[in-house]
């Protein structure tokens, strides 16, 4: 008997860290000395706010250095830091800081914004709900996802990887070590989530598990 | 439940499911509102709604107001006028008045409560009387912007709001650099209100008919004070760059004029600009008008919100719920909701503010891509449950205190 599934969901209260910046130099300093906790919600748990804005961007830096500071190649490059190319939080923020670090080398003359525009390093106090249901085949966990919000599919794609240094995601983990389906669970994996938007992905993650499941009703 | 219910088609089954999930975890904590005013007033308007919502979830929440005399009154509209910026020479008895009338008031803590929430600073002083058994937790909620609050007024209440468990704020540029945690819970917006509600076409028309407004020509609007931080003015000058291009009217729904001499002056001046256009409506609205609002930004083709200054700027997240384009002066709280090209369009100048107009205008595949986005974006973001859950979270920061990250039963 498989190892049941256990759906959870993620919600969570927006903390600020007292740490602020108004030019590059201060966004720099900011970088280095905020806590882990804080470069996760600016450069992950954008995707869960701001999620159907696709990668456009996608991290809090990014849109700060094009909106108040209009420095598009710098917002470009910021933008495309991979969260899901990081392996640690650490790595994201050690390739934001040589990013801007590089960037305000070349530049020579960097402006501060005005008041009420500065760039404010937050943080999230994240709670975690388990749901009622349970998924323990590929019939009920398809059911699963299916009611499941988009803080499920962010927790269990996201949140806990991250968090517990995992190599795969929760799905793809029960899918290869509960179910044998190591093909379902490879294709998931393969799925980044920052090139869909949320409900985009939990539709290609939904699309993947009914083609197996009609795969397996038909053989 | 009823009540929550009816939000379900709203933010559908998985989101109310979360928030009485949550609820299920509080029952029965009892959690006493306090602020100074029961009617009048967004915070008066926000406990209606909110406090009837906590206990039919359950929770045994209650709402009491501070008693003052007229100079109480006048002294907590001085701080309230001096944490928005404005210059007010301090004088120490003001911090004097504020604690008396806070002590005579003091029976108002007689009962125990889990959690005491204080909302803006008229009832602050309130936590010197703190009994750690019977009250021990205490939040803050300021819904005010105080980013640019004079020193010695500020200074009078910091010493008591460093006392309390948490802080909560629209906004981060709202914060002020606390010892305690500053919690960021964005103002919300009800869908079921009258202002918000749904809308027959025919409701819409009619309405729109009825201000003098013709219904079948396309029309922008800019809902605002008649305030020069909302530069109807400027709204004017784009509009007029618009009409060389476009064929379309321009309505200005403001109130407030009538008892505010510099609102006067300003909608005087707006009147000038527009010159008697046939095009350009100025509608000066009683503060009740929140069918005809809602009916007027169901029916227009773009919204504008020019503003130079602004606080959170509800009025954009009014029209985001209703699929409107919004072009937003990127400034305070606008800059939260609008994402450039995605969810709106945000502006610094007047030229700009024509030119996304004109776009919106002509092209409705954009605006109605525009539109859905900032729909959505409203809908996960600044609805009613979602600022329900945030307060069932800040119930259960009691008992999960410097924790990063907190599983829930």
């Amino acid at each position: 008997m498989a190892e049941p599934f256990r759906f959870f969901t993620e919600t969570g209260l927006t903390i600020h860290t007292n740490f602020k910046a108004d030019s590059l130099k201060s966004l720099l300093y900011g970088l280095k000395k905020v806590s882990g906790s804080s470069i996760f919600y600016h450069v992950h748990h954008a995707l869960l706010r701001r999620h159907f804005a696709t990668s456009d961007q996608m991290n809090d830096f990014a849109r700060w250095v094009l909106v108040h500071l209009s420095q598009a190649s710098l917002a470009e490059r910021l933008s495309a830091v991979d969260p899901m190319g990081c392996k640690s939080v650490r790595e994201a923020r050690e390739q934001l800081i040589d990013i801007v670090k590089e960037y305000v080398g070349i530049g020579e003359l960097f402006f501060r914004v005005s008041e009420g525009s500065e760039f404010h390093f937050l943080q999230m106090h994240s709670m975690v709900l388990p749901l009622k249901y349970k998924a323990d085949d590929l019939e009920s966990f398809y059911k699963g996802l299916r009611n499941a919000s988009l803080g499920t599919f962010f927790y269990h794609l996201i949140e806990a990887p991250i968090r517990l240094g995992k190599q795969s995601n929760d799905f793809s983990e029960w899918l290869s070590h509960s179910l044998n389906e190591d093909d379902l669970a490879d294709e998931i994996a393969r799925l980044n989530p920052y090139v869909y938007n949320l409900w985009e992905l939990k539709a290609e993650i939904l699309q993947r598990v009914r083609r197996r499941l009609k795969t397996l009703h038909t053989s | 439940m009823r009540e929550l219910d009816r939000y379900t088609p709203i933010v559908g089954k998985a989101e109310i499911a979360e928030i009485k999930h949550l609820a299920k975890n509080l029952r029965g904590i009892r959690v006493h509102h306090i602020n100074s005013t029961k009617e009048g007033g967004g915070v008066a308007e926000i406990l209606n709604r909110m406090v009837p919502l906590m206990q039919s979830l359950g929770i045994n929440a209650t709402w009491d107001t501070v008693d003052g005399n007229t100079r109480f009154f006048d002294v907590t509209k001085m701080f309230h006028n001096a944490m928005h910026g404005q210059e007010i020479k301090w004088k120490p008895e003001y911090a004097d008045v504020l604690l008396e009338t806070n002590l005579k008031n003091e029976a108002i803590l007689n009962d125990p409560a889990d959690v005491t929430v204080i909302h803006d600073p008229q009832p602050l002083p309130l936590v010197t009387f703190r009994d750690k058994k019977k009250r021990p937790f205490w939040l803050w909620r300021c819904h005010i912007d105080m980013s640019e609050a004079d020193y010695h007024f500020w200074a009078a209440l910091r010493k008591y709001v460093e006392e309390f468990d948490g802080s909560i704020f629209h906004m981060p540029n709202y914060t002020k650099g606390l010892g305690i945690p500053q919690y960021i819970v964005p103002p919300s917006i009800d869908p079921l209100s009258d202002k918000n509600k749904e809308l027959t076409p025919t409701e819409i028309n009619d309405t729109v008919n009825r201000l003098g407004i013709d219904p079948e020509k396309p029309y922008v609007l800019q809902v605002s004070r008649f305030d020069r931080f909302k530069d109807p003015v400027g709204v004017i000058k784009a509009f007029k760059m618009v009409q060389k291009w476009q064929d379309a009217q321009l309505v200005l729904a403001g109130g407030g004029a009538a008892d505010d001499p510099e609102g006067a002056a300003v909608l005087e001046e707006v009147r000038e600009v527009a010159n008697n256009d046939p095009n350009i409506h100025i509608l000066d609205l009683p503060p009740t008008s929140h069918f005809e609002i809602n009916a007027l930004q169901r029916g227009a083709r773009v919204i504008v919100q020019k503003s130079l200054r602004e606080g959170f700027g509800l009025v954009v997240t009014e029209a985001m719920w209703k699929g409107k384009p919004v072009v937003g002066g990127a400034t305070g709280g606008i800059t939260t909701q609008i994402i450039q090209n995605i969810s709106g369009f945000l502006v610094h100048t007047i030229e700009g503010t024509a030119f996304h107009i004109r776009q919106l205008l002509a092209n409705q595949g954009l605006a109605e891509r525009l539109g859905t986005a900032a729909k959505e974006f409203a809908r996960s973001n600044f609805l009613l449950p979602s600022h329900l859950k945030a307060w069932l979270l800040l119930l259960e920061t009691k008992q999960h205190q410097n924790e990063k990250i907190s599983f829930l039963k």
